[in-house]
């Protein structure tokens, strides 16, 4: 059997010294050969007006040789069609997202002037969680002030800070936390040098939800926490509140993204309710129903999704899932969930 | 020039990537309802973008989340390579990302990110046709390597032997046949034949007219029949 013949490939002819045209009044008035055989490739890809298309087909049915060039154009799409190029795995494109996550994270977009001048509490905090060379500085100032302060004092020798230390701060630096060394200068000739720093203290401060600081404040600590039980607080005081479009984002995110499934499950549970009406909190528990790690969390995502069960994104997941998921209480569910739905066709 | 540094004029032009044989009555039989998911769906974008040059950085992994599967299947298309795929995948998101500030809404964020994914595969394909490279053979994300021609083979194992050689044949010569075509033709015919874009979304996207990609697919669907003219 010819090579040709099984993929039904029986002429791969081609138009001598053809080149694309597009559909004049001329022609198409006298719809010719020419013509007909220039535009197939657009008539099978769909791409013709539906005037054009109608008398090409016209011309097609009464015109054995542009209908053989028309069923050689088919074949030879067919037969491109048959080059079975290896499809985007969900684990590729799983690897690729958390590669490209984790670079987005080490960069920051151009922002205008005003932008950079504007105070980011969470990406403050980012920064801080990820810088070990700034904690080991502030680890050992904090210590050497320390016993410093705790030699002085025992010794009795504390001695007023000199005209020039008052000078430029009333406060010694170990009264106080340090966040971060901004700049340190020596003077060459008087053998002094001067630290510039920031100050971070302790502090408490109480209020409602509804208080904008606090509100702000539990934002942050839910995206940057270290402590999982303090985003898991936070998210946890936030739920209530996920008419806020910003409260809505961070249970999303935290849905997405957070490392601890607790975390997610509140997130999920502060989400639920939006299902119907956001399509973004839609596709992030949707997200959560194909690709989340933890059981837990897909079955809670599962039936979070029952009110848009409708939806098709969320049938076809269902689908997808009642057929192959490997969980059998998820596939269990998931076909309990298709077969209460009203049949769309 | 940077690819995302061209502004083009804004349109409506479908820019739903759904491939124009079998599902196209799907888009056409529902056609208001398309046109208002698309304007819900550019209204999102316009949300979420917003959102993303406030510093949002949610927003911008939801943008990424939306447009990646299909940027990601046409790197890895052109490239045949996974470690390829992810790079140009990687690097155009990044790209977006850094400059997602300077987006002024003059066209989709489909647009500008196939823009800017376009032009990294091209690119690359410059890249490899300087290097002469036509081989068939591909490598994965874990650098191991197998032929195209054996994927080929293999997804179609309830075959027989013999017609499992053909196709192996046929996959290696329209793999050589492709590899003949220029960049730009092979992005053209990638996007349209494996892709299914429109020719209007496509010359939005290659920074050109649709007759410009019209004639464009025209010639690269003619030279693939000449390389394969002989397959009788």
């Amino acid at each position: 059997m010819a090579l040709g013949q099984y993929i039904g490939i029986r002429r791969f002819g081609l138009l001598a010294n053809a080149k694309w045209s597009p559909p004049s009044k001329e022609v198409r008035g006298f719809m010719n050969c020419d013509w007909v055989q220039q535009n197939i490739t657009l008539y099978l890809y769909n791409e013709l007006a539906d005037d054009a298309r109608h008398e090409l087909e016209q011309h097609v049915a009464r015109c054995i040789s542009c209908a053989t060039e028309l069923n050689g154009q088919r074949e030879f799409q067919d037969a491109m069609s048959s080059l079975a190029v290896p499809d985007v795995t969900p684990s590729f494109l799983a690897a690729s997202r958390m590669r490209l996550q984790e670079s987005v994270e080490q960069i920051q977009p151009h922002r205008a002037w005003y932008q950079r001048l504007a105070f980011d509490p969470s990406g403050w905090l980012r920064q801080v969680r990820f810088s070990p060379a700034l904690a080991t500085i502030l680890f050992l100032v904090g210590f050497g002030g320390g016993i410093g302060t705790m030699y002085q004092a025992m010794s009795g020798k504390a001695t007023a800070p000199s005209p020039s230390a008052v000078a430029e701060s009333s406060i010694a630096p170990v009264e106080g936390s340090i966040s971060g060394i901004t700049s340190i200068q020596r003077d060459p000739a008087s053998n002094q040098i001067k630290v510039q720093y920031d100050k971070l203290t302790p502090e408490s401060v109480q209020g409602s939800v509804t208080d904008p600081k606090i509100q702000g404040l539990l934002l942050a600590a839910a995206k940057s926490g270290e402590n999982a039980g303090v985003r898991m607080n936070s998210v946890d005081a936030l739920k209530g509140k996920s008419d806020d479009p910003r409260v809505r984002e961070t249970l999303t995110y935290s849905l997405r993204y957070d490392s601890n499934p607790g975390v997610r499950l509140q997130a999920l549970e502060g989400l639920g309710g939006l299902v119907k009406d956001d399509i973004r909190v839609r596709n992030a528990v949707l997200d959560a129903l194909l690709n989340d790690s933890n059981l837990g969390v897909r079955s809670g995502a599962l039936h979070s999704l029952e009110p848009v069960k409708a939806d098709s994104s969320v049938r076809m997941a269902l689908q997808q899932l009642a057929k192959e998921d490997p969980s059998d209480y998820i596939r269990q569910q998931s076909k309990q969930l298709l077969a209460s739905m009203p049949n769309m066709y | 020039m940077p690819a995302d540094a061209v502004a083009v004029p804004l349109t409506i032009s479908p820019v739903t990537p759904v491939r124009d044989t079998g599902e196209t009555c799907f888009v056409t039989t529902s056609y208001k309802r398309g046109i208002a998911e698309r304007a819900q769906i550019r209204m999102n974008d316009a949300e979420l973008i917003r959102e993303a040059q406030r510093g949002n950085h949610a927003a911008f992994e939801e943008l990424v989340r939306q447009y990646d599967a299909p940027v990601l299947r046409l790197a890895y298309h052109m490239t045949r390579s996974e470690q390829d795929a992810q790079d140009i995948y990687q690097e155009a998101f990044l790209k977006a990302y850094r400059n997602i500030n300077n987006f002024r809404f003059e066209c989709s964020f489909y647009t500008w990110i196939y823009r800017i994914v376009t032009n990294l595969c091209l690119d690359y394909l410059r890249k490899r046709q300087v290097r002469k490279e036509d081989s068939t053979v591909v490598s994965d994300g874990e650098g191991e390597t197998y032929d195209l021609l054996d994927q080929v083979a293999d997804q179609r194992s309830g075959a027989s032997p013999e017609k499992d050689l053909m196709r192996r044949e046929l996959g290696g010569r329209i793999a050589k046949a492709l590899n003949k075509l220029t960049p730009r033709e092979r992005m053209v015919f990638e996007m349209k034949h494996y892709q299914g874009l429109k020719l209007r979304t496509i010359g939005d996207i290659l920074n050109t007219t649709e007759e410009t990609a019209k004639n464009t697919l025209f010639r690269g669907t003619q030279k693939l029949r000449a390389a394969l003219k002989d397959m009788r």
